[in-house]
């Protein structure tokens, strides 16, 4: 049995690789297909290992990336919150789709937390977002199967190491 | 976290307590966004969240720093000799502007203090790179290298090689954040070259335009017209170029023209930055500071005797009443800090009351036993020309 602090490391790892490639800097062309990284990491730990994410954990993390990007304070938060409800309401049905079902799944969150995201921006009064705006979620979808299985992989690598 | 409800039939409760906490955390998110949008307590904690995730940028930074680097290494010698060229053309023709410029820079001094106009303010440049990280597109902010350890202060503007590009918003140790001009947020004060005619430039929200909204529809606006800064709101020093302007819409019936303009700045791919520090020379003007003040209370009196109040003369502080009574605009500003209660109510005696009041309220002073009322008190028994204060008391009698 693992302690409680080798459990979490998997976690922290690939969160703070997520929010370096999301602070990653992009040639400006490249710049509206990045794809949403710490979400993707977040969908994958709260299918596979549940009690690890919370909407708790998703809001601090929300609030990170709010500092670290410099938007407003609470707009990650919230998108990332209603994210992990979503993933946790749904998550019997979602863990045994097949991947593509899956990829399709991922892509309707996202898009949702783009509807949230253009909703918060046209509150503060913002021009509204151009339609490359709405690319990042189909590269993340595309991604996804292959961040999945990178991901899986090194879930069981580590706890291997971890000698369970 | 394990839910409490982990027992048989637990399943809705679960759901509920899931639902529960999804709407206090989306309660705080709003909440919070809401603060932050309206600026209260939350950019206090933003900047204190700054200090912790200062480490963050640094090492985003770093690994794009040692490609460029490497990249640097490589590239050819004839690359670099060719650029070597060019830079050294280009520092040629830069440096016959500028001796132009000085000669200019001259003239305009001499003109302005034939004028007794304001000596234009002298600045200084910092030089500050742009830390590579991409933050949140809908935030118009960017991340530069350089911190209140490099003596940044909040509110100095900053500009690149083309034109302005924003300024200093919030500082840290190592690195700040700059506004830049394109924010929906901020609004910048310009004038246009060709004519002179004032406005303001608001961001849009796109780094491509700013937005004009307060030019009037009958003005002499141009496509191409360079816009630059006004040195109005004190923020950004005067004559700093900020955008051309790209498209003009003249709708019937409207009373402003839609115009918008291109920033000059490369906003969204610039990589060096110029802070602009203002040179603060501190203490009132060389020719008051080198006197002494014997011999200015001599000119004072000289001043006085001849009738004449001079705003410069009211500096000593035996003098602070006579200023009073015949030059009262310039005593309120010029009396020192011991006198300046009593000054001030004759200050406020003299502006509110025909100047033959003046003497009664002298008369009342001296019962507060304060140092310039009893310096007056004497004039109305004494002969006039016992003092410099006598005879300026004196003098104002008269006058009134």
């Amino acid at each position: 049995m693992k302690t409680q602090g080798e459990r979490w490391t998997p976690l922290l790892v690939t969160l703070v690789v997520a929010i370096g490639l999301t602070l990653m800097p992009l040639p400006q062309l490249l710049e509206p297909f990045r794809p949403y990284w710490v979400a993707l990491v977040m969908i994958f730990w709260c299918l596979e290992a549940q009690d690890l994410v919370n909407l708790g954990n998703a809001f601090a993390i929300g609030l990170l990336l709010d500092v670290l990007t410099g938007s407003l304070l609470g707009m990650h938060a919230l998108g990332l919150v209603i994210l992990i409800y979503l993933v946790k309401r749904f998550r019997a049905r979602l863990r045994f789709f097949p991947p593509w079902q899956q990829a399709l799944s991922v892509l309707a969150l996202l898009l949702n937390d783009r509807i949230i995201v253009l909703w918060i921006v046209s509150l503060k009064g913002d021009t509204l977002p151009s339609p490359t705006f709405w690319l990042a979620p189909f590269i993340s979808t595309l991604l996804w199967p292959w961040i999945f299985l990178l991901l899986d992989r090194y879930r069981g690598r580590a706890r291997h190491r971890g000698g369970s | 976290m394990v839910s409490p409800h982990s027992t048989v039939g637990g399943k809705f409760s679960e759901q509920t307590s899931l639902t529960a906490r999804l709407m206090l955390y989306g309660l705080l998110a709003v909440v919070l966004m809401a603060m932050d949008h309206r600026g209260q307590y939350v950019p206090r904690m933003r900047h204190l969240a700054g200090y912790l995730v200062e480490p963050v940028y640094h090492v985003v930074d770093w690994p794009v720093g040692a490609l460029r680097d490497v990249f640097g290494f490589f590239r050819s010698g004839t690359t670099l000799r060719r650029e070597n060229e060019r830079l050294r053309h280009q520092l040629l023709s830069q440096q016959g502007k500028l001796q132009r410029l000085q000669a200019l820079t001259g003239e305009n001094q001499r003109l302005r203090a034939l004028l007794d106009g304001v000596a234009g303010q002298p600045f200084e440049f910092h030089y500050a790179e742009l830390i590579e990280v991409d933050l949140d597109p809908f935030s118009h902010k960017v991340i530069i290298n350089q911190g209140s350890a490099d003596g940044v202060v909040a509110g100095q503007a900053a500009i690149d090689g083309a034109g302005v590009m924003g300024q200093v918003e919030d500082v840290h140790l190592h690195y700040s954040s700059v506004r830049l001009i394109s924010d929906p947020s901020h609004a910048l004060p310009v004038q246009l070259n060709r004519t002179g005619l004032r406005t303001v430039a608001f961001g849009m929200g796109d780094t491509h335009y700013l937005n004009l909204p307060t030019v009037p529809r009958e003005a002499d606006v141009r496509e191409g017209d360079l816009l630059v800064t006004s040195g109005l709101g004190d923020r950004f020093p005067s004559g700093y170029p900020v955008a051309v302007v790209a498209s003009i819409n003249r709708q019937e019936g409207q009373t402003f023209a839609e115009v918008r303009a291109r920033p000059l700045a490369a906003l969204d791919r610039g990589r060096e930055v110029l802070l602009i520090t203002p040179v603060v020379v501190m203490g009132p003007p060389a020719e008051l500071a080198v006197e002494p003040p014997a011999e200015i209370s001599d000119d004072a009196a000289e001043a006085t005797e001849s009738g004449v109040a001079e705003p410069a003369a009211a500096q000593p502080a035996i003098l602070a009443p006579a200023s009073t009574a015949t030059d009262d605009s310039a005593a309120g500003d010029a009396a020192p800090a011991e006198l300046n209660a009593p000054a001030e109510g004759n200050t406020a005696a003299a502006e509110n009351t025909p100047a033959e009041e003046i003497a009664p309220s002298d008369e009342i002073a001296p019962a507060e036993g304060s140092a310039a009322a009893a310096d007056t008190a004497p004039a109305e028994d004494n002969a006039p020309a016992a003092s410099t204060e006598p005879a300026a008391s004196d003098d104002s009698g008269d006058g009134a």
